[in-house]
């Protein structure tokens, strides 16, 4: 009692906290406040100033930064939305902190997760040593691997230019009720939502600028130089001064924002797949004074629609021809093409022994314990538990494909049951994980409420290894109760503020 | 430059340009019905002459309704349909703007986005109700603005160029359409009508201080069509831009460097440039003017079929632009709304792809 009262005294020199009485989610660690209601202390001089606003401040920052979002046509399409409307990515001031003690934890084993599984995906495109291994702890099984979607076998043997395939990734990290940063799901094909990290920042120190004499931060404003320099580093040998083009499915994309704003970041041109054209394994662009070699492709379009000669001959999308000139080491794509087959959900469960097998290490990040619905003991598991789990597709993102058991209805229930039945290979499960939280600004209300939250930091690979971006997209399930924090359902982002 | 590329910024330019013309034209002719003691067709029919927008509105609405000057001033503003709207050119601006993020600076792209953001939103509709000509300066500046920002804050390289000889091609061509809907006036005893309807063409081209400069006297048709058409200082006239559109060209496709794409369109661009410089002041006389202004335009036209053809690669993809007439501002290729992501090629999310060996 005695200590509530102090508490508030030092918390609410002059008015009420906009963080008294917050209500904590039960079981549920919370990113700014502890279980006992005060902030943590390594974020106390943050939670303190933003608690000192008036309600009426908050939402005077709340609609600049909407407002500064939308004139800078930050803003995503809607594929649901008939009218191809372009809404901002909603955005919440409240920023979500890492300390320095967690980042360099997370730093050290996202680096080290890449590096394994850089050298699984060299190794499934190589010799296949990991899938001949004995079995038991190292094998993963072959069976796998080639049933995985992502698996590509005509790219076996080949070896991308510049030794390099996944770039850039974005990791999936979320963190469970005890406060363990666990991987929950990896990203290493086109990961997107970087330009969202850097356009967070720059909204932020708009809007509430005073909040950052509170701590020190770690800059995310240089990831597209250094983007830049990487895209560089991994060009053909035979390129003397490398031209580096983004590759845009058009203004139409969900993501057109950022491909758009790292193009222009970079300084590189932003071109799209009917300005490219292959000859002699070359790949060129179409411009007002003739054709132009081109080296380095940072490509935002998936596999499947890269080469209508590799992968589907109906496609009128895609650059005739650019496998080919993969193949023969003309062009560097980043990422390269076939990194699917590491990112498959039912390939997850593995990396932990990829991280051991490939640098006899033992892996820094936890994940979460998963089920492969193709191993009979797991999917009988799953049948008989699936109202207790989240099942997936592995081959969907986005938060599509997915059940939420405890939530689930009898019938989708059911549906569920029929589908892994159906498709094995096509469903893991796992336990819900209670979501970390973070104080979200409710504007309705007029105060701060806990909202479920992840993270996902970006590696970018050049030559010389991986670099994790010290910040991230953290995204934030805006709907009281939710676990998902997709912008397709609801979802919004915050600044993510790593500490020096 | 990459070729589809150059063809966004032209047509930026292009709009940009029509929704600041469309956005003058008719702010002057509000002024104009207020006390010309004309019947409203005769205001407001030039205003869908020139746009080469008269059929289509008469189609849709009849012709009593060019009685009804709120409905062609809403037809000319807001109609979806019509693809000389000041609402319609300020979204083709905005989703070429769109389409080459990386061309326009950020400063023009906020300038660009804020003026259709305005259009879209209820400020627009409030101040065109409430206070019709500060909407119509609005729009104005608007464009001036972006027009400004991209001039300031941009490379001077090819990007701008492009822009810059869509600008001129487009102001060009709506002098000559202008001037061409009251070519018969010129045979005319100048009268006070006359004059009002003739400072009205020069409003419409912003062009009234700076004739007052030159002629200093009496405003009559042959001085007022003479001024547009030939005064090489006046950044509107038909003269000015032609040259201007021709340097660009210059620019962007160096006429010493025959092995670049682009001869046809330099040729007929220059002969444009050197026939238009070669014109005496009779070129207005009453029976001659409408040939002449209907080649300007005319000629127009094949420059930019031949840009499309040449350098912009229209042969090569299956939608090829829709050549201008004399009546009709021609229209881009590409990017207009109505083709939503709805009728947009499969667009790709993250993951939601796999290949097939």
């Amino acid at each position: 009692m005695s200590q509530d009262v102090r508490s508030s005294e030092t918390l609410l020199p002059s008015r009420q906290s906009l963080f008294a009485r917050y209500p904590a989610l039960p079981a549920t660690y919370d990113e700014l406040i502890d279980e006992r209601g005060e902030p943590r202390p390594e974020f106390r001089r943050v939670v303190e100033f933003l608690g000192q606003q008036t309600p009426e401040q908050v939402r005077r920052s709340q609609a600049l930064a909407d407002l500064a979002l939308l004139a800078q046509g930050v803003t995503f399409s809607v594929y649901a939305d008939s009218r191809g409307s372009e809404k901002i990515f909603p955005f919440d001031l409240v920023p979500r902190m890492v300390s320095k003690t967690d980042w360099a934890h997370l730093d050290r084993g996202l680096g080290q997760r890449v590096r394994a599984l850089s050298a699984f995906l060299d190794d499934v495109y190589g010799e296949g040593r990991i899938l001949k291994a004995e079995a038991g702890a190292a094998r993963v099984p072959e069976a796998l691997v080639r049933g995985s979607k992502g698996f590509v076998p005509s790219l076996v043997g080949v070896k991308p230019a510049g030794g390099v395939r996944i770039h850039i990734s974005g990791i999936d990290l979320i963190r469970d009720s005890g406060g363990v940063y666990r991987v929950l799901e990896d990203n290493l094909r086109t990961p997107s939502g970087v330009s969202y990290v850097i356009e967070n920042r720059l909204v932020m120190k708009r809007v509430l600028a005073a909040a950052f004499d509170q701590t020190r931060v770690h800059r995310v404003d240089h990831y597209p130089t250094r983007l830049g320099d990487a895209l560089r580093s991994v060009a053909p040998d035979e390129a003397g001064d490398p031209s580096v083009v983004l590759l845009t499915p058009g203004p139409f994309n969900s993501a057109y924002f950022e491909h758009s704003f790292l193009a222009r970041m970079m300084g590189i041109e932003l071109v799209q797949a009917a300005d490219l054209f292959v000859s002699d394994d070359r790949v060129f662009v179409r411009t007002t004074r003739g054709p132009r070699r081109v080296h380095v492709i940072y490509r935002r379009i998936d596999d499947a629609y890269l080469d209508p000669e590799a992968f589907r001959p109906d496609s009128l999308l895609g650059v005739r021809g650019l496998m080919r000139a993969w193949a023969a080491g003309h062009v560097t794509l980043a990422n390269a093409p076939g990194n699917g087959v590491a990112d498959d959900k039912a390939i997850y469960p593995y990396v932990p022994q990829m991280v051991r097998f490939y640098l006899g290490e033992e892996p820094v990040l936890e994940q979460v314990r998963t089920f492969l619905c193709d191993r009979d003991d797991d999917r009988a598991y799953v049948i008989d538990h699936l109202s207790e789990l989240v099942v997936k597709a592995v081959d969907e993102a986005g938060g599509y494909g997915m059940l939420m058991g405890p939530e689930a209805s009898t019938a989708q229930l059911a549906e569920f049951r029929d589908r892994i039945v159906a498709e094995p290979r096509r469903y893991i499960a796992q336990h819900r994980v209670e979501l970390s939280s973070c104080p979200t600004w409710d504007n309705e209300a007029g105060r701060m409420a806990p909202r479920r939250v992840d993270l996902r930091p970006y590696i970018v690979t050049g030559r010389e290894g991986p670099w994790v971006l010290p910040g991230g997209l953290t995204r934030v399930a805006l709907i009281p109760g939710s676990y998902v924090v997709n912008s397709s359902q609801g979802g919004g982002s915050k600044d993510t503020w790593v500490q020096k | 430059m990459i070729a589809r590329v150059a063809e966004n910024c032209f047509w930026l330019g292009r709009y940009l340009e029509r929704a600041e013309s469309t956005a003058r034209v008719l702010g002057v002719t509000h002024n104009l019905a207020l006390d010309a003691e004309l019947p409203p067709e005769q205001c407001w029919r030039p205003v869908l002459i020139t746009a080469g927008e008269e059929p289509s509105f008469l189609e849709r609405f009849g012709a009593d309704a060019l009685e009804d000057p709120a409905q062609v001033e809403a037809y000319m503003t807001w109609d979806d349909a019509n693809l000389s709207s000041v609402v319609c050119s300020a979204r083709a601006l905005r989703e070429n703007a769109r389409s080459i993020r990386d061309v326009v600076s950020l400063d023009a792209w906020e300038a660009i986005n804020d003026l259709y953001l305005y259009l879209r939103g209820e400020r627009g509709r409030a101040d065109w109700v409430d206070h019709r000509q500060g909407f119509y300066t609005r729009v104005r500046s608007g464009t001036q603005l972006a027009l400004g920002l991209m001039r300031s804050t941009m490379l001077h390289d090819l990007g701008l160029d492009f822009i810059w000889l869509g600008v001129m091609l487009e102001r060009a061509a709506q002098t000559a359409r202008l001037l061409d809907v009251h070519h018969h006036a010129l045979a005319g005893a100048p009268g006070a009508v006359e004059s009002a309807v003739w400072l009205t063409i020069l409003r419409a081209c912003s062009g009234f201080e700076p004739f007052m400069k030159r002629a200093r006297g009496q405003v009559g048709g042959r001085a007022v069509a003479g001024f547009l058409l030939l005064e090489a200082q006046f950044p509107r006239s038909i003269r000015y831009c032609v040259h201007a559109a021709h340097s660009r060209l210059n620019a962007i496709r160096p006429p010493e460097r025959v092995e670049l794409p682009g001869a046809e369109s330099a040729a007929r661009l220059r002969a444009l440039d050197a026939w238009v410089a070669k014109l005496g002041a009779d070129a207005m006389d009453a029976g001659r003017a409408h040939d002449v202004l209907t080649r300007v335009v005319d000629e127009i036209a094949g420059v930019c079929m031949e840009l499309g053809r040449e350098l912009f690669g229209v042969a090569e993809t299956s939608a090829p632009p829709a050549a201008a007439t004399v009546a009709a501002p021609a229209v881009a290729p590409v990017q207009s709304q109505t083709q939503s992501s709805a009728d947009a090629p499969p667009a790709p999310a993250v993951g939601s792809e796999s290949p097939q060996g």
